[in-house]
This record gives C-alpha cells, sequence and structure tokens, in this order.
C-alpha cells in the first residue's frame, strides 16, 4: 500500500510489524517495530510511549536520502511482559464437561452472569468497548452459539451467513471476556489474558467445542470459519 | 525481535510467505516540513463504525473513517486469532492513533490532521487493492493530505 500511495503522489511512512514482509516489499519509509501483530503503537494507555513510536515514523518524512528509508524502533512496549502481580478482574469457577447443547448453555449463561456485571466496570472505565460485531446482544449468544453444537444453522440480519454469524459472535465473545478481566489495574501480557481464556472459562471451553463441531459440518464455510477463527494454535486440543 | 517469531507454526509460516509484490523501482515523493503536512491515517485493521457490516475476509475494498466518529464507536473488524486485541480493547490509539495525532497538530509539531482517514483489510492480495489505492489516494488529495501514516496490525 505504501508503494501504490506513494505512486499516486500521497508521502507516506509506516508503522512496521512483520519484518519479512518489510524486507520484501522495502517501502519508502518505515519504522520497525518489536510489537505483536495487533498493536503498531505497542502499548494502550501510554500516549507517551505511542508519541515516540509516531515521531520516529513522521520525522522520516523529512529526511531526504531516500528512497528506502528503514529505522528500528527498540524498546519493547511495558505490556510485553507478564505481570506477575496481575489478578484477573472475574473470579469464576473451573469449567467442567458438557455432554449437550442444552448443558453447555446453562454452563456459560450461569458464567455470563458473573462476567456481564465486570465488563460493565471495564466499559465505564475506558469508556469504550470492541464488542459489537456480532450482530445480536450478549443475553442472545449462549442460546444461538450453542445451537450449532446440535447441527442448527441460525443467521442474524448483520451477516450473511450463519458462519459469519457465529465468527463475528466468537470475536464478540473472546472482546467481551478479554475487556471484562481487565476491568482493573495495569495492563496484564496478552500471554495472560489468553491463558486465562483458554484454561479457565467455559467461554473458551465452548469455543474450542464449535470449533470441534464446524470442523465435521457438511457447510464448508463453517468448517473454513471453525478452523482459522475459532481458537488460536497454541490452545487446539492434541 | 518481530513478534512474528512468536506465531505458532504453521501460520507463521503462511503470514511470513503471504505473497509480496516485488517491486523494481520504489518511489519517494518528498514534501515540506513536518509542521507543514496534512496527516492522514491509513490502517488494515478493517475499521468500521458500530452497526457497519464488517469487511469481508480478502475484500480488496477501502472504507473511509471520518474524523467526526466518536472512537468508543469504532471496531475492529479485521480479526484473527494472531492478533493480540488487549490493547486495542483498552485504548484505540494503540492501532489508530488519532487522538496522538491530533496532540501533535494542536503542539505544531505537525501542520493538520486530515479530516478523513481510511481503512482496509490486512492480508489481501494488493492486487486487489489497486483500486483502492486510486481511490484513496485520490481522496486525500482532496483533502490536501501531504503525508500518510500507514498502521497495518
Amino acid at each position: 500500500m505504501a508503494h501504490m500511495l506513494e505512486e499516486r503522489g500521497i508521502a507516506t511512512t509506516v508503522l512496521a510489524l512483520a519484518l519479512p514482509q518489510v524486507e520484501k516489499t522495502r517501502p519508502p519509509r518505515a519504522v520497525m517495530t518489536p510489537f505483536m501483530l495487533g498493536r503498531p503503537l505497542g502499548e494502550p494507555n501510554d500516549a507517551a510511549f505511542q508519541r515516540r513510536v509516531l515521531l520516529q515514523a513522521l520525522n522520516l518524512l523529512e529526511r531526504t536520502d531516500g528512497p528506502i528509508i528503514l529505522a528500528h524502533f527498540e524498546d519493547d512496549n511495558p505490556s510485553w511482559f507478564d505481570r506477575l502481580d496481575w489478578v484477573p478482574a472475574v473470579s469464576l469457577p473451573t469449567p467442567g464437561s458438557y455432554e449437550s447443547a442444552a448443558a453447555w448453555e446453562a454452563a456459560l449463561r450461569a458464567e455470563m452472569a458473573l462476567v456481564l456485571p465486570v465488563w460493565e466496570r471495564f466499559k465505564t472505565r475506558f469508556n469504550r468497548t470492541t464488542v459489537g460485531l456480532a450482530g445480536q446482544p450478549p443475553q442472545d449468544w449462549p442460546a444461538f452459539a450453542t445451537s450449532f453444537l446440535d447441527g442448527a444453522l441460525p443467521t442474524v440480519p448483520l451477516h450473511d451467513t450463519p458462519a459469519l454469524a457465529l465468527r463475528f459472535l466468537a470475536d464478540d465473545l473472546k472482546a467481551l471476556y478479554g475487556e471484562a478481566v481487565q476491568a482493573d489495574g495495569a495492563p496484564p501480557s496478552a500471554r495472560q489474558i489468553d491463558w486465562w481464556f483458554w484454561r479457565q472459562t467455559v467461554a473458551g471451553q465452548l469455543l474450542i467445542a464449535l470449533r470441534s463441531a464446524a470442523m465435521v459440518s457438511e457447510n464448508n464455510a463453517l468448517k473454513t470459519v471453525g478452523g482459522r477463527f475459532f481458537v488460536p494454535v497454541p490452545f487446539l486440543p492434541v | 525481535m518481530a513478534r512474528l517469531d512468536d506465531i505458532p507454526e504453521p501460520t507463521r509460516t503462511a503470514v511470513r510467505d503471504i505473497p509480496c509484490p516485488a517491486f523494481d523501482t520504489t518511489p519517494f515523493v518528498s514534501g515540506p516540513a513536518l509542521s507543514e503536512r496534512r496527516v492522514a491515517i491509513v490502517s488494515s485493521a478493517a475499521l468500521i463504525q458500530r452497526g457497519d457490516k464488517p469487511f469481508d475476509f480478502g475484500s480488496g475494498e477501502y472504507r473511509a473513517v471520518p474524523g467526526g466518529w466518536d472512537n468508543a464507536d469504532i471496531l475492529m473488524s479485521h480479526v484473527s486469532t494472531n492478533f493480540d486485541r488487549a490493547g486495542f480493547q483498552r485504548d484505540i490509539n494503540v492501532a489508530y492513533p488519532i487522538d496522538r495525532l491530533r496532540e501533535l497538530a494542536a503542539e505544531g509539531v505537525i501542520g493538520s490532521v486530515a479530516e478523513t482517514h481510511f481503512t482496509v483489510m490486512g492480508s489481501t492480495d494488493p492486487a486487489a487493492m489497486l483500486a483502492s489505492a486510486d481511490g484513496i489516494a485520490a481522496a486525500l488529495k482532496a483533502d490536501n493530505v501531504n503525508a500518510a501514516v500507514l498502521c497495518p496490525v
């Protein structure tokens, strides 16, 4: 995109996370950072840190020794490291094992009753939520999601297919829990949130079960979406 | 060290080997001092306003992100199991640094912030995005923008 915009007369500078792509595409100007995919400015709620990153990229616009000016931002962002004193903002019972869609639905509903008030606290504290892709309110998620375990293929008006409806519900479920667990205190590392979600919540276990159901579905879109978008590789069942 | 290294296989290899266009030459547009630049953000996060339809996976389309949108209503519709979401959940600026740009403009470090920013879907074949590049560049020029900061996620 940097090449394409520059060819059309717009000067560009890139905050680059994926080093191999930068080496292959060789954009006119880029700062290469060590941050995780998903956060090109590095650290949330740290204006000074973000400003350093952004200014390094913007300052490349003043240089005349291009094309191809590559700079490195060397510092890790503070929450890259696990926060050893971190305590999840919501405490949940250990998930059990559930044999039927109805049992999964009841378990998720009970868990969400504990999570939702803490999520409200997150929204108040940060004045935002990234939940909103599912196209249906959280109280409707347990019945909708678990119906796929019985082979149902429901959808919602916002999405064109059952596969997309379930995909974005899965994203919203992860987002709601991820926000709730961060409601208090300083930011934990992304790894800490992942381990909590995928090892200690009914919601995480349900997404793993939904992935298994999707993978044997005759609905090819659901199979693809379930395989790619529900569960990160490190948390797949062995 | 790029955090790409921390993505588990086989996804890491898939990400590393995403087809990237090879360019024989690199264009290089010069311009005025930073304090005279009008700056826009171009994000690959497939940003949408709450209630909008998410981008289709692999879509080459682009969409505008008007400066008037409330930060609290901007969602990321490019979501992947390889991305961190926790940072964006706490602070939109970690992927879409709109408040940082406004501060730099208020201090006179940059000239001004564009009226409208633009977003595309990441992990998309660049060949599918040529028309989008035309559209984005034309819109930026119409807004007198002379610098774009690209924020791929």
